[in-house]
């Protein structure tokens, strides 16, 4: 039997605490919008810090970052109770309210990506529509806003301007997650939520999901291709998804360790919570196999002196099971959270939804949503090429 | 009557020029300003409680030791304002203080009385009471704070209310509120809660579960006329309110309330 | 436009995103609610839409328009101060655009209706009249008798 809080004799919860209000679309959303920030700096290693080793996967980690975009917000306008109103939060923010900034930030965010984007393929976009006819040719025309010549001093000018938006990018990108986490991190009724650490841990767990859905991503794309991989590349991102991962995992043993010692009136709620009903997902899932495991492989194939085939199979293994732990985090966090009712004394049940407008299904459409773009815009443009070589300087530059 | 007494807003024409330019104005200088941290703080809202210059100043009492737990105002309440079953805007729980433990429970929110309990359970009881519970009006609600597109407000003269015209259906208020008193109405998919009655206060009457409760178990009342229940109860200094940890600052304030509760 | 600025696209992005962004502002400004209070942050209509909600419950004072009588009787007994919808049910239910629309309630059946409020339970105040099993007079009752067999709902004395 569940060990209850405060001294309850048996489980209550209030009235109005038996659903849980904030289920799997809540869940999927901060996976989503991990996934963005942790691509994204990923491919900032290359447009900021210019670290040449990782220039192939440059530009696959922003569409990436900006397939998962495009379907961030989806979770959240399926659990709205009236969706048609989301643009509310653009016309009446409440200043004072920490959701409020969702609409600027995430938009703001996706701008940002989109402009830094359209500056790296833009030459592309002009070879195309100077090679089609036709509504191709409309659509690459309109792309390319018109300009169907290409300056050369445009592309240093582009470089230089794709560079400054990577950087913005990146404080950026922790602000899009930082704030997701502080969403939660700042409702004192919640005392499973409520940290100052909450922004930080899912700001760190977003770039782990981030890097770690790459890998998956990069290898089973050159699989299909057969294009042959990169391996020390893989290997030394592999190597800064351990070290991420290690920091990740470190700052939540933190806060729980803390919680545990400073054994205030949260620890009488969230001891039971996760001896009780969050015991599988909380500690065997996030703390123990998802964790343990992944570090241990990744940790051997980053040591270990071979980088080719066994070293890719421990790094995706692994990378997948982090994508597990980052889930599991997310769901332990959302859900685990509203299973503690707010009258302190027992824990709510979480039924598992298939079918509903809240289900399985639903979360798993959205959550597939974003690989399919992902393909549909790799059959339209270049990803691992670089979009540079189909630079036609016409006319010639007149000196 | 003074202008700023009246919980009806002044109506702008909506169509003049100025009105317009002013919204265009203010709404890009507020969107421009609004991140600036302690720009509007949540603790806005008890300065306005404070410096009120309203007409009234509600207050709400809940005398424990008045309780029967009959239910009946759970009832009206449902009632009187649509609450669809399995939603309460108010309930009434049963404390059980024993040797062992806390026996706590609230069989569909109260709203049709209570059994006997376990003789297990009643054996041991050292003491027993019922604890009506309901949205606590705070002075610095949790709920405001969080809702991102300001459907959820304290009026001016303490109710805290929802507008279902603006609201978003987010549930962010239903997780800040401490008390449990928020809800998502399932049958109109936005946030609700105990509105004090607002309507029946406009109309002049009590509210639906102040007027059912045969014990005056529950009293509600205006702060600013002293020679009213409320104001003469609070005054005796014997009150508390509900999890004070929280700094909400309630305006539902309980007498005689055990310490078990929460 | 043989040889365009190399700055030429930035330029239309630049025209681009200030039009998208007049737009939104134009947006912005028509679809904020003409009452919204920028002070406290709502919609200041509000308060005059929940002010119309229609009132369900009227109060005892409601019943005297039509029961004058009963009304005025009931001040002298024991029920007094009960409300008369808790038992009768809401006036609402009974009268519509100040002409009766269907009976009222009249609970005859019932001992939970009694029991409710007088039923023993640990929780109970002190002091408040409760049907303890022991009450000698019941003794000898058949199981499910109607208290109403034998008491006034509107003047329970014992």
């Amino acid at each position: 039997m569940v060990e209850l809080p405060n001294n309850a004799l048996v489980n209550y919860i209030f009235p109005n605490n038996e659903q849980v209000w904030w289920s799997l679309m809540i869940v999927i959303y901060p996976y989503l919008t991990g996934l963005i920030a942790g691509a994204f700096v990923v491919s900032a290693l290359y447009h900021v810090l210019n670290l040449k080793q990782f220039k192939p996967i440059a530009n696959f980690a922003l569409i990436a970052a900006f397939c998962f975009g495009l379907f961030a917000a989806v979770p959240l306008l399926v659990h709205l109770g009236q969706p048609q109103r989301a643009f509310e939060i653009y016309v009446t923010p409440h200043t004072t309210s920490a959701m409020s900034i969702f609409g600027y930030v995430y938009s703001g965010y996706m701008l940002l990506l989109v402009i830094e984007i359209w500056l790296i393929y833009r030459v592309y976009f002009i070879s195309r529509a100077n090679e089609t006819r036709g509504i191709q040719q409309r659509v690459w025309y309109l792309l390319a806003l018109g300009v169907t010549t290409y300056h050369p001093d445009s592309a240093q000018l582009d470089r230089k301007l794709a560079r400054i938006l990577a950087a913005i990018g990146i404080p950026w990108a922790c602000l899009l997650h930082g704030y997701v986490g502080f969403v939660f991190g700042s409702v004192k009724a919640i005392s499973w939520w409520a940290t100052a650490l909450q922004p930080i841990i899912f700001l760190s767990s977003a770039i782990v999901s981030g890097i770690a859905v790459l890998i998956v991503m990069y290898t089973f794309i050159k699989w299909r291709s057969q294009a042959g991989y990169d391996y020390s590349m893989i290997k030394n991102l592999a190597a800064i998804l351990w070290a991420t991962f290690i920091f990740d995992w470190a700052l939540e043993m933190l806060e729980i360790a803390h919680v545990y010692y400073q054994d205030a009136h949260e620890w009488a709620v969230i001891g039971p919570l996760i001896s009780g009903p969050l015991y599988g997902s909380y500690i065997w899932g996030q703390v123990v196999w998802l964790s343990l495991v992944p570090t241990i492989l990744l940790g051997y194939a980053v040591i270990q002196r071979g980088s080719g085939k066994g070293m890719l199979y421990m790094v995706n293994v692994g990378s997948f099971l982090l994508l597990l732990q980052v889930l599991f985090m997310r769901f332990n966090v959302v859900v685990g959270g509203q299973l503690i009712s707010k009258s302190a004394r027992g824990f709510v049940d979480f039924h598992w939804e298939i079918l509903g407008k809240e289900g399985i299904l639903t979360a798993g459409l959205i959550f597939a949503a974003p690989f399919v773009t992902y393909y549909i815009i790799s059959r339209f443009i270049p990803i691992f090429e670089d979009p540079a070589g189909y630079a036609k300087f016409n006319p010639p530059a007149s000196k | 009557m003074d202008e700023s007494a009246s919980d009806s807003p002044k109506k702008a024409d909506p169509y003049s020029r100025r009105v317009f330019l002013k919204q265009i104005v203010s709404g890009t200088v507020t969107t421009l300003m609004i991140y600036t941290p302690g720009a509007r703080g949540g603790h806005e809202t008890s300065r306005i409680w404070k410096q009120r210059s309203t007409e009234h100043q509600w207050a709400y009492i809940i005398d424990v030791d008045k309780c029967i737990g009959w239910g009946g105002c759970v009832r009206a309440c449902a009632r009187e304002n649509n609450v669809p079953d399995g939603h309460f805007r108010t309930w009434v729980e049963r404390y059980i203080h024993t040797e062992d433990g806390v026996y706590v429970d609230s069989p569909k929110g109260g709203s049709e009385g209570f059994e006997p309990v376990k003789e297990e359970i009643r054996d041991k009881a050292k003491y027993a009471r019922f604890v009506p519970k309901m949205c606590n009006h705070c002075q610095n609600p949790p709920c405001v704070q969080v809702c991102p597109v300001g459907a959820t407000f304290k009026s001016p003269e303490g109710f805290v209310l929802v507008d279902h015209e603006h609201c978003l259906g987010c549930a962010y208020c239903v997780q800040a509120c401490p008390y449990g008193a928020r809800f998502i109405n399932a049958e109109i998919n936005k946030s609700d809660k105990c509105t004090w009655c607002y309507h029946r206060i406009k109309q002049g009457k009590l509210p639906a579960c102040v007027e059912a409760c045969p014990t005056g178990a529950r009293k509600f009342g205006d702060l600013k006329d002293p020679k009213s229940d409320v104001s003469i109860i609070l005054q005796q200094g014997h009150w508390t309110v509900l999890r004070p940890d929280m700094h909400t600052g309630p305006t539902c304030f309980y007498i005689g309330l055990p310490k078990e509760v929460i | 436009m043989s040889n365009p600025s190399p700055r030429s696209h930035l330029y239309r992005l630049g025209v681009l995103l200030v039009a998208v962004f007049i737009g939104l502002l134009v947006l912005k400004a028509v679809t904020t609610p003409s009452s919204w209070n920028y002070e406290a942050w709502y919609r200041g209509d509000v308060l005059t839409d929940m002010s119309n909600q229609p009132l369900v419950h009227g109060g005892n004072d409601s019943c005297r328009d039509c029961h004058q009588d009963e009304v005025n009787k009931i001040k002298k007994l024991k029920h007094k101060r009960l409300s008369c919808e808790g038992c009768h049910g809401p006036l609402a239910d009974h009268v519509r655009d100040g002409e009766k629309s269907a009976d009222a309630k009249v609970i005859t059946e019932s001992r939970w209706q009694c029991l409710n409020c007088h039923g023993e339970l640990a929780a109970k105040p002190r002091g408040f009249p409760l049907f303890t099993s022991e009450v000698s007079k019941h003794r000898g009752l058949e199981e499910g008798t109607v208290c109403l067999k034998c008491h006034d709902a509107h003047d329970p004395t014992p």
